[in-house]
């Protein structure tokens, strides 16, 4: 089967429940994509993304611990599932072959 | 973060989160955003941090959120919950679609409803607004007076003018301003272009001449009324005796720009010059006062002519006065300046200045009737129509309740309330009117400009605007409410063991109530088809029936500058006469069409001229006997320009010496003058005294809504004011106007040429009749095509509901033509009983409206017969159309689906 297709955006937030691992939830997920990728990200854009990652088995979640400034509400916290990391290795290794195939010229100048 | 009693987000917008979003998630997006809320709060203050919240609560707002899951559906028994309105919302949609006939009739039938209403609500809301932007409008009022004189009252808005030896001529409540504490303004107005006498008048600066509609004003009038003053001083622009103000587009005519014209001259009618002290805003089309120019009141009095003996006044009252009491008072200052022994009593009264418009009309010298009657009719009418689309959508959805009862019948032992189940048909029927009024603003924008062309106003609905929004959606619920009423009552009651059962029986009085409202419906059409062929009959009637005069190919222009001397006047005639397409000339003191100066008024009670000698005798004169006559004096061949006949005697003639100083009178004239054989009598007027050589046939001299008065002519070859009128041949219109418009320049170079054709200005007169004509015509087609569309909805059910029966009938030999008629005569049989009940209606209502013409068609019963068959006609097409196709069906087809 072809690899499942990941929008840009759901790609960028399923990197950072990767690199969040164990304190993936909502808000920190979009502060530290804001803080990071300097991209003008709001809440109900993450969660968006986050239930469509869920839909496609990509993550999953289970409830956190209740927090004081949350109101004493519980979060969602998210971790990347084995497909999901698959998925995110699969995008790599398809970037750099292509990218190694790229002739000289446009490699020296990006960089 | 230990703060407590920290400001919290804004609580609406945590409970709109809280009823769309899915339970499953809303305790973590609650989290979220509070968290966030907090984070922004430390980092960016507490409204950044509201704003937030709220932006991401109405971000939420998308599927994934608002989406439950589906073990969570039973747990919610609300018939509010958002799965339960998803539900009902596609039933509707399923319904919709499953029966595009009748939904398109439902929707189309509402939409040209709502439409109809919308333009009407528009209408009225521009009538409303005529007058009504004076920032002091609470506190204005016009000032009528009415005569009262041997039981008879008459009464219209004019101040009479009165004289002493100590201060001349002056109006009757001049000092009101100073008399009465309550009263901190008063105004006088009047037009220098209105009939009878008036035109507009010449304006002149270096070279530049145009004829300018003029009016004349009190000091007052800028700071009472609400004009914008764009350039100069308003409160001081009419004081002096030569002042006067110009609208922009005047300034614009003459200038370069407004603030260029302050203080310049302007030479008026080539006799006095004028200073422009300020420039106005061009009056705006919801005024009735209309002017391009204003002079001083001073000057009006004093040396200006007078274009109408009426004059509007308009007192300002102080912030809280008692308007009742101030009319006592102006009272009790007048009534000592009146003769005591007059024969009749005069008295002012005071009417909001912004009612002037709506209530024009005078029943017993009080203001009552006039437009507000057509604004009235036009709400009961919009009513009306859309009733009838009601209806329709009514009717239609308990016949079908059938097919939808078994639904009703499932839901209900499943549990449902009867409340939930209203409120499902009232949500159905919301939802149609929805579509509906979008098709409709469709349409409304489709005939916006051609009903602003045929009433003459500039109506816009702008939908930026929220009111538009707030009308539309009050319209929408209306239409939804009461259409969906009797279908969500009626549905709702059914029992369910009964439908479960077998086939749902309607009982009688459901059957009778559903024929009820259709017959509801066609008695509203034909008698709206029975009004509009009335209406247009009369109008026909007002616009063709002969005058007993001519009135084509005849134009006329005022006599002012070099026509209006002897000389001046001679050359003009003499030199258009002989261009080839004039025909004939001649002069005449008023527009023929429209006279409106009365002498010696008996009927008003009032006399025009203080002292005696101006007022007409007659040989035999009775002592008290009056007649109000229309005084006219015109050249010799006024009576063979104007196609007049002459019953008696003879007309005026050059050959009799002594014709100068002759008489004409009319039938009329000698009917109230209580003469026997009037020929050779000597009557005298105006201090002269002559013979009456002939009586004319009666002719029209004003509108048809005035009954004929008595006329009295006389023959002047020329004089200084007046009209010539000019008679060209036919067809010739474009060569007559070339050739008379040279010539006027050649003869009358100070002044600008311009002219009027008599026919047109005649139909002038009766514009809003012709307004109101059209509009209802256009309402009863409407009307017809909504009752038909809901009469053919009807016709299909049954037809469909029959199509087993009609199989067997047509397997058992019977024709066409016997299928046709079985499904037509009860539908049939409604019309004829509408058209019973409504032609006495109908009838009985254009008999009233009838009596507002002094010059009426008769009410005859061809007009019902023809309105009374159109209809018939119309129902039974429509009928016929499904029922034929039922009829020509293969039974075969009916009858093998079981």
């Amino acid at each position: 089967m072809k690899r499942m297709y990941l929008g840009e955006f759901e790609e960028i937030v399923l990197l950072f429940v990767a690199l969040l691992e164990g304190e993936a939830y909502g808000v920190n997920i979009t502060h530290e994509i804001i803080r990071q990728t300097d991209r003008a990200v709001r809440l109900n854009q993450v969660h968006a993304s986050l239930q469509r990652l869920e839909e496609k088995g990509m993550i999953t979640s289970r409830m956190g611990e209740p927090t004081p400034e949350r109101g004493g509400r519980r979060k969602r916290m998210f971790t990347i599932t084995a497909y999901g990391r698959q998925t995110l290795h699969d995008i790599q290794a398809l970037r750099s072959n292509i990218w190694s195939m790229l002739p000289s010229s446009i490699k020296t100048s990006e960089a | 973060m230990k703060e407590k009693l920290t400001p919290a987000p804004p609580r609406w917008a945590s409970r709109l989160l809280q009823w769309y979003c899915a339970p499953h998630l809303l305790e973590e997006v609650q989290g979220d955003l509070q968290e966030e809320f907090n984070y922004q709060l430390k980092y960016k203050g507490i409204h950044s941090a509201r704003f937030d919240y709220v932006r991401s609560v109405l971000g939420f707002m998308k599927p994934f959120a608002i989406k439950r899951k589906s073990k969570h559906t039973h747990t919610s028994h609300s018939s509010l919950s958002m799965t339960m309105i998803k539900h009902y919302l596609v039933i509707a949609l399923r319904n919709v679609i499953r029966h595009k006939a009748f939904s398109a009739i439902n929707i189309v039938g509402l939409a040209l409803g709502m439409t109809c209403c919308t333009f009407i609500f528009l209408w009225i809301q521009d009538e409303r607004g005529i007058d009504n932007f004076h920032v002091n409008g609470d506190r204005l009022f016009a000032v009528y007076r009415t005569v009262t004189a041997k039981d008879r009252v008459a009464a219209d808005y004019n101040v009479t003018m009165l004289y002493d030896t100590v201060r001349g001529r002056y109006f009757a409540f001049d000092d009101a301003k100073e008399v009465i504490p309550e009263v901190i303004g008063v105004n006088y107005y009047a037009t220098g272009y209105e009939l009878p006498w008036g035109h507009p008048e010449t304006l002149q600066v270096g070279e530049t001449i145009h004829k300018l509609k003029g009016a004349r004003a009190g000091a007052d009038f800028f700071t009472m009324f609400t004009y914008s003053v764009i350039a100069g001083d308003a409160k001081t622009a009419l004081n002096d005796f030569s002042g006067m103000a110009i609208s922009r587009k005047t300034a614009t005519l003459y200038f370069s720009s407004p603030q260029e014209a302050i203080g310049k001259n302007m030479r008026y009618e080539n006799k006095f010059d004028f200073v422009v002290n300020a420039v106005f805003e061009d009056i705006p089309a919801n005024s009735t006062l209309q002017f391009d120019f204003l002079v001083n009141w001073e000057s009006h009095v004093k040396r200006l002519e007078i274009a109408s003996p009426k004059t509007l006044a308009v007192l300002q009252l102080a912030e809280g006065a008692d308007p009742k009491q101030v009319e006592e008072k102006l009272n009790r200052l007048i009534s000592s300046r009146f003769d005591k022994n007059a024969t009749f009593k005069e008295t002012v009264g005071l009417q909001p200045y912004r009612d002037r418009y709506l209530i024009s009309n005078f029943v017993n010298g009080k203001p009552d009737g006039g437009r507000i009657e057509y604004i009235n009719i036009f709400i009961g009418i919009a009513v009306f129509i859309l009733l009838i689309a009601c209806i329709n959508f009514m009717n239609l959805s308990t016949a079908r309740s059938v097919k939808r009862s078994k639904e009703v019948g499932v839901r209900k032992v499943i549990g449902s309330s009867r409340a939930s189940l209203i409120g499902q048909f009232f949500g159905e029927s919301i939802l149609l009117s929805c579509f509906a009024l979008i098709l409709s603003i469709a349409l409304f924008y489709l005939f916006l400009p051609g009903f602003n062309a045929f009433t003459g106003k500039q109506i816009a609905m702008s939908l930026s605007l929220p009111s538009s929004w707030v009308n539309l959606i009050i319209l929408l619920l209306f239409t939804g409410i009461v259409a969906g009423s009797y279908p969500a009552l009626f549905l709702s009651g059914l029992k369910p063991v009964g439908i479960l059962k077998g086939a749902l029986k309607f009982t009688n009085s459901s059957i009778w109530f559903r024929k009820g409202l259709a017959v509801f419906q066609f008695v509203i059409s034909i008698a709206l088809l029975i009004a509009t062929f009335v209406m247009t009959e009369q109008t026909n009637f007002i616009q063709n029936s002969h005058l007993g005069y001519d009135r084509e190919n005849m134009i006329y222009v005022a006599i002012e500058g070099e026509l209006s001397n002897e000389a001046g006047y001679k050359r003009f005639k003499n030199e258009l006469l002989k261009m080839p397409c004039i025909t004939m000339i001649d002069r005449a003191s008023e527009a023929p069409h429209a006279m409106s100066f009365i002498v010696d008024v008996a009927e008003d009670g009032k006399s025009e001229t203080a002292d005696d000698s101006d007022a007409i005798k007659w040989e035999g004169k009775e002592q008290g006997a009056v007649a109000g006559f229309k005084p006219m004096s015109v050249g010799y061949d006024f009576l063979s320009i104007m196609g007049l006949k002459v019953a008696e005697g003879r007309g005026f003639s050059r050959s009799y010496v002594t014709d100068s100083s002759a008489f004409m009178i009319n039938e009329e004239a000698v009917k109230q003058m209580g003469m026997k054989d009037p020929i050779g009598k000597w009557v005298s007027a105006w201090s002269k005294k002559g013979h009456i050589i002939g009586i004319l046939k009666d002719y029209n001299t004003n509108s048809l809504h005035e009954p004929i008065k008595p006329l009295i002519i006389d023959v002047k070859e020329y004089e200084y004011f007046g009209v010539i009128l000019i008679k060209y041949g036919p067809g010739k219109t474009k060569e007559a106007l070339a050739s008379i418009e040279k010539v006027y320049k050649e003869n009358n170079p100070k002044f600008g040429f311009a002219y009027q054709f008599l026919d047109e200005e005649y139909n002038k007169m009766y514009r809003s009749e012709a307004v109101v004509t059209k509009l209802s015509n256009a309402f009863a087609i409407l009307a017809i095509i909504i009752s038909c569309l809901g009469l053919l909805g009807l016709v299909m059910f049954s037809a469909e509901q029959r199509t087993k029966e009609f199989g067997i009938r047509k397997v058992l030999g019977a024709t066409v033509t016997n299928i046709v008629a079985l499904l037509s005569q009860d539908f049939f049989k409604l019309v004829l009983i509408s058209f019973c009940i409504a032609a006495p209606l109908a009838g009985y209502f254009m008999y009233q409206w009838l009596q507002s013409f002094a010059y009426k068609i008769e009410l005859s019963w061809w007009i019902f017969a023809i309105s009374g068959c159109l209809a018939l006609l119309i129902a039974l097409l429509t009928i016929c159309f499904q029922a034929i196709q039922s009829a020509t069906a293969n039974p075969v087809k009916a009858l093998k689906v079981e």
